[in-house]
């Protein structure tokens, strides 16, 4: 029953993107369609994880072919999505956070004029996403890996009018192609050595195949490259895969395209670029830990790149004026500790802080997108201010969310953020868990910022009257808060021996993730914790006091006392000025060079120049025509004499 | 009898004459005139041979050219009559209205 029932899932939101497509043209009945079709995904993603569970723990693993989608060679692609305990994890986060979200935009894209398009594109990103984290092989992953791509272009550029919103779109789409030509490689690497793209065996044609990763062994000891400096396949191919990731999930040095894809809608900037897509990279990695686990060059790369993404995300984070720049920066800086986690070879515990970090960033995202509603499309955090009274669920909602986020007891963010940091401390990752420690302190610190500045003291700029959201977008909001409160339970430690539902998610991973659950660390949590409400609560007093100071054109209350750091974090350390020096710049003056010097001289000198011989023998031949009848019969006899005395003289 | 390379001679003759005429003069008519002589010229030296070689193909072949002749005069002075009414005049080398 599985086998099919699973296949429902990701057509539901395509038959919804393509009615929304090709059928509808009104707007109410576009945001019903496209929700329901997904809130219907979810609940059947409910039903097939029931039953999913019903099975032994060895068996959990259900896979279906539709058809053999490529077969060249020894190429053989099937057209075939599975379902095991990891996918059914992913599954249920995208479909209950895309769900939230889309009634939640019934009432944000209310009175849009391209909002049919809007509910078109959304479905279609939940259908690739689907697709991404249940395809069975690489090539069908890569299929929703670029199809949620595409979406996140269509979605950040949906207010194409603005021209940042287009640039931005381009940016995103541009710098994502480098991880994805480095991901291609890795699957022709993949296959080269495997002759397979599956992950796992299964049965095609009536003939059992076997996947890479269960052929892990095949490539231990084999290298490639210079004999003075061999690389191990494993970590070739890893490698590569690792800069795939580094471009979907907005790692270093890719990350600069995310803080602006907040161009787009709200409700996008909560499903795509925080709470789904950008976990992509994670979820890939945790699915081919074994490719990972071969290489421990590429493990410490992997470490290393997600502590120092979330360290320097997190000092950018503090460093913003917009509301939705912060949450970004923060969302990158989140997923630096995932990247980190899976470097440690805690699987389990970078999927349980994707899955909470998930619901507590859409829960920020849409939050502010309330805030941003209310206040008449400002995004300005110095124009904001006090406007706790006026949005009161609002402001309870957010106040959750960014105590989840910055990890108070015991919200979902403490939870996974422990597991992390606790593994950190247990494996012997001392310079990293300093790192992620001090970072775990900014968030808490740029958080109480926030919510100082947007929701405390008196409001700055009364040139609008706010007011709290609808009732589509108030119930997201509550349901969120009211995940990001329980959603740590799902993996809580082992706090007392003998505790009843310890564990169940590394549990449940157990048979994708071979992991087994770690401890807990009652030092790093008390630590973790205390830094938690005290710098939370600095941020929170240091803003608040200075409220006054708070205005457009002014410094940061925080300025004078860190100075030029502070306008190195206000531009997230220079990595997008280092591109547009290095990259973008020399890339346009070597366009704007074959533009007006060779194609103005090369290739038009060249057509105009054929234009002009022929004018210039034109003019020439036309004096031949002069229009006397007497000029024509004297040539004509000429003529005749020439031919005749031809005959006459040479043939004869 | 006449040899025939006298015929032959008075045909080159009344050919080079009508060449000539064609070429300079600028009387629509006169240039007629002188095309129908280099006809004739060659009527001349059609019937010439045909004498000489006692076969008949030359002899009708005048008559062929004859009535084209005739056919042409027509024709031609209807164009010589058509263009000295828009012109007033029946000089060949006002008529250049065609040049390039």
């Amino acid at each position: 029953m599985l086998t099919w029932l699973i296949w429902f899932i990701p057509l539901l939101p395509f038959v919804g993107f393509l009615l929304n497509l090709f059928v509808i043209r009104q707007e109410r009945q576009a945001g019903m369609l496209a929700s329901a079709t997904v809130v219907a995904s979810f609940v059947l993603a409910l039903v097939a994880t029931v039953l999913l569970a019903g099975l032994p723990e060895a068996e959990r693993r259900v896979q279906s072919m539709a058809w053999e989608w490529i077969a060249t060679g020894s190429l053989s692609v099937p057209f075939a999505i599975m379902f095991d305990p990891l996918t059914a994890v992913m599954v249920l986060l995208v479909t209950g956070v895309g769900a939230l979200i889309h009634i939640y935009s019934i009432g944000y894209m209310h009175g849009d004029p391209r909002v049919v398009r809007y509910f078109a594109y959304l479905n279609l990103f939940v259908t690739m996403m689907l697709f991404l984290v249940m395809a069975n092989n690489l090539l069908l992953l890569f299929l929703g890996w670029e199809g949620v791509g595409l979406c996140s272009f269509l979605l950040i550029g949906f207010w194409f009018e603005r021209k940042e919103a287009a640039a931005a779109a381009v940016k995103a789409f541009v710098v994502n192609r480098i991880g994805d030509a480095a991901f291609i490689l890795a699957m022709l690497a993949v296959f080269s050595n495997f002759g397979t793209l599956n992950f796992y065996g299964m049965e095609i044609n009536g003939r059992w195949v076997p996947g890479f990763l269960e052929r892990m062994p095949e490539i231990f000891g084999l290298r490639f490259g210079p004999d003075w400096q061999p690389i191990a396949i494993a970590t070739g191919i890893s490698f590569l895969l690792l800069i795939g990731a580094t471009g979907k999930s907005a790692q270093l040095p890719l990350f600069v395209w995310l803080p602006d894809a907040m161009a787009g809608p709200t409700p996008v900037s909560a499903l795509i670029h925080a709470a789904t897509m950008v976990t992509a990279g994670v979820y890939m990695m945790a699915r081919t830990e074994q490719l990972f686990a071969a290489s421990p060059a590429t493990q410490s790369w992997v470490v290393w790149i997600g502590t120092f993404t979330a360290f320097i995300a997190a000092t950018a984070a503090i460093a913003q004026w917009d509301i939705k720049r912060v949450l970004a920066y923060s969302t990158v800086s989140q997923l630096g500790f995932m990247v980190a986690a899976c470097g440690m070879g805690a699987y389990a515990a970078a999927i349980f802080h994707l899955l909470t970090h998930g619901i507590f960033k859409a829960l920020l995202f849409l939050g502010s997108g309330s805030v941003i509603h209310g206040t008449h499309e400002t995004q300005d955090m110095r124009k904001m201010g006090g406007l706790r009274t006026a949005m009161p669920t609002t402001f309870w909602t957010y106040m959750v969310g960014a105590a989840a986020l910055a990890g108070v007891v015991p919200l979902a963010g403490f939870w996974s953020k422990d597991e992390i940091l606790a593994h950190a401390a247990a494996y012997g990752y001392w310079p990293q868990l300093a790192i992620l420690f001090l970072t775990s302190l900014l968030t808490a610190f740029y958080m109480g910022r926030q919510v100082a500045l947007i929701f405390y003291g008196e409001q700055r700029d009364n040139h609008y009257h706010p007011h709290e959201s609808g009732q589509t977008m108030r119930v997201p909001l509550i349901i969120l808060a009211i995940g990001a409160i329980v959603a740590g339970f799902m993996n809580i430690p082992t706090l007392f021996s003998g505790m009843p539902a310890a564990h169940l998610l590394t549990d449940w991973l157990q048979p994708v993730l071979h992991e087994e659950a770690g401890k807990f660390n009652l030092v790093v949590a008390i630590l973790a914790t205390a830094g938690a409400v005290g710098m939370g609560y600095l941020g929170w007093w240091a803003y608040t006091s200075n409220a006054a100071k708070v205005k457009v054109g002014g410094l940061d209350p925080a300025y004078r006392y860190t100075g030029d750091i502070w306008d190195g974090m206000q531009e997230a350390w220079y990595v997008d000025l280092a591109y547009n020096r290095m990259v973008v710049a020399p890339f346009r003056s070597f366009s704007a060079t074959l533009a007006n010097v060779f194609d103005k001289q090369g290739i038009d000198g060249m057509v105009n120049g054929v234009g002009r011989v022929f004018t210039w023998a034109a003019t020439e031949v036309r004096m031949l025509q002069n229009g006397y009848v007497r000029t024509y019969a004297l040539v004509f006899t000429m003529g005749a004499v020439l031919v005749l005395s031809f005959m006459l003289f040479v043939t004869r | 009898m006449v040899p025939t390379a006298y015929y032959i001679l008075l045909s080159a003759a009344l050919f080079a004459i009508g060449v000539l005429g064609v070429l300079v003069r600028r009387n629509a008519l006169v240039v007629f005139m002188s095309v129908e002589l280099m006809l004739n010229a060659a009527n001349l030296a059609f019937v010439a041979f045909a004498r000489e070689r006692l076969s008949v193909d030359g002899q009708v072949l005048v008559f062929f050219v004859i009535t084209v002749a005739a056919a042409e005069v027509a024709v031609g002075l209807a164009l010589l009559v058509a263009i000295f009414r828009s012109k007033r005049t029946a000089d060949v080398d006002e008529v250049s209205v065609l040049k390039g």
